[in-house]
């Protein structure tokens, strides 16, 4: 594990988050202090299958893919992740169900299994 | 209940405002929205005396003895600046609560890393509140400020400030408060207090529309200028107005606010302040009897006392406050603020330094079954925990 200084670099958005670099699914990657991807374009299906057996989920389910799809693709489309009722929509899961499916529940579970970044709001 | 679901996040901003208040502020716009007291025409001069009505409004609200004295700032946190940067000089002493919000204790931290000043904080109990005795205790023969909130924006509490206020004069020592989130709830009096200043925001209870907020001073306490510009007086001067308002107000002022702030005042005065604040102390005291009896909520807010403003937060274990605030928001439409709220200290004093908490905020427009959505959404959030061995 490395740690990096957090300026000089990195996405936008992310100023004020330190940064290292962990060895994850047979690479080297850079994470922000929160364990999410400082890069969202490092994300494979095989670094969150790594993070999901990380965080005590061995397998990766349809359930659970079709969540990770639809955060990718959406992030993909629009630059920004979806809003609570379009993840609620998009996926066809009520929010309380999606926080159960991952170990970690929407924020640190699926969002950061999807490699999309950290929303730095209030905390 | 708005369109879009349950709002309860009034202490973050008061919504929907009364369209009463947002047509009193178009009209007003509409009709007198030049620069006010800039020019010699008679709208403008129209305009200047509006302001000068929303001042004597202000007064009238705060017991403030000079409506001059009451300055136009963007928000809370903006009159916070001005006071806590034009009340203290190099070598000062500051003492103020652990309660505070960042704007406070930001302005602070900034000024000591500068070298300008040295502050304290003193604790707040079990019961949320700060114990003046020892703020008295916290004073030194150099300290020339004491900065309280009077109502937290975690908790909900509202602090002794006459009490501390009468500590502060003993010492000669003037206390300024932090009425963001208690101004339009309760009395903040700056007269029968003995208080040195009040910092408010229009946007909260107050009901008027964001940009628009400010301070409302004592006659013997002085603000140094710590922004300079245009005042419309004295213009041949390349030195600063130094009379008041125009003392700690630059540039033209943000009429639209004032116009708003002037509507929202009207109409909390017209809807009887004191009946609504008990109506929703009332709902308050039901929510939290009602989160408390949830077995996997915690409530950090102790019970709303009549004088306090309607604040709750709590945690739900094993589900982060985020994740709370997302599924309330999608599966229940019920809006809520989550995280540090500002606030950081209060988090951590109560042990949630590291995620925060979940606050709920009562206003004028919640009503019962807005408290009875959230208690349901509530329940059913509580009723899934332990599901998941690995959930946190």
């Amino acid at each position: 594990m490395t740690a990096v200084p957090a300026s000089g670099g990195g996405s936008g958005g992310q100023l004020g988050l330190s940064r290292r670099y962990r060895d994850v699914a047979g690479r080297r990657v850079l994470f922000d202090n929160e364990g999410f991807l400082w890069s969202a374009d490092d994300w494979s299906e095989d670094l969150a299958a790594a993070l999901a057996r990380e965080s005590g989920l061995d397998e990766l389910g349809e359930a659970h893919r079709r969540v990770l799809r639809f955060l990718r693709e959406y992030y993909a489309r629009n630059g920004r992740a979806p809003l609570n009722r379009q993840l609620a929509e998009g996926t066809g899961m009520r929010l309380l169900e999606l926080e159960g499916l991952f170990p970690g529940g929407i924020k640190q579970g699926a969002r950061r299994l999807a490699g999309l970044p950290n929303p730095k709001t209030c905390t | 209940m708005t369109e879009r679901g349950v709002y309860l996040d009034h202490a973050a901003t008061s919504f929907p405002k009364p369209r009463e208040v947002l047509d009193r502020m178009v009209e007003t716009y509409a009709r007198l929205g030049v620069s006010p007291g800039r020019g010699g025409y008679d709208l403008s001069v129209e305009a200047a005396a509006f302001v000068d009505a929303t001042r004597r409004q202000l007064a009238d609200l705060f017991d403030a003895p000079d409506p001059d004295r009451v300055v136009f700032a963007s928000n809370a946190t903006d009159a916070l600046n001005l006071a806590i940067q034009g009340m203290t000089r190099p070598g000062d002493h500051v003492v103020s609560t652990r309660l505070e919000h960042n704007s406070v204790l930001r302005p602070l931290t900034h000024l000591r890393a500068s070298g300008r000043i040295e502050f304290d904080l003193v604790p707040f109990d079990g019961a949320g509140l700060v114990d003046p005795d020892d703020v008295a205790r916290a004073l030194r023969p150099g300290t020339r400020l004491v900065v309280v909130t009077h109502a937290s924006q975690v908790l909900g509490t509202v602090q002794p400030v006459a009490e501390i206020a009468a500590v502060c004069a003993g010492r000669g020592v003037p206390l300024l408060v932090d009425a963001a989130q208690s101004a339009g709830h309760v009395p903040v009096l700056l007269g029968a207090w003995g208080l040195g200043a009040i910092a408010f925001t229009g946007h909260k209870a107050l009901l008027g529309p964001s940009g628009i907020g400010g301070l409302a001073l004592a006659r013997d306490v002085d603000v140094a200028s710590t922004r300079f510009g245009g005042t419309g007086v004295d213009s041949a001067s390349l030195t600063h107005t130094p009379s008041f308002p125009h003392r700690l107000e630059a540039g033209t002022l943000n009429f639209l606010g004032v116009a708003g702030l002037s509507a929202g005042l009207a109409h909390l005065r017209a809807a009887g302040p004191s009946e609504s604040h008990r109506r929703q102390i009332r709902m308050a005291r039901r929510l939290r009897d009602g989160l408390e009896g949830l077995h996997a909520v915690v409530v950090h807010s102790p019970e709303p006392r009549e004088g306090d403003v309607p604040v709750l937060s709590c945690s739900v274990t094993g589900m982060s406050p985020s994740d709370v605030g997302a599924v309330l928001d999608a599966d229940y439409g019920v809006m809520v603020r989550t995280g540090l709220h500002c606030a950081p200290l209060v988090h951590r004093d109560l042990g949630t330094g590291a995620q925060g908490a979940v606050r709920f905020s009562l206003g004028l427009s919640t009503t019962e079954a807005d408290v009875d959505r959230a208690l349901e959404a509530m329940t059913a959030i509580a009723g899934s925990r332990g599901r998941h061995p690995g959930s946190r």
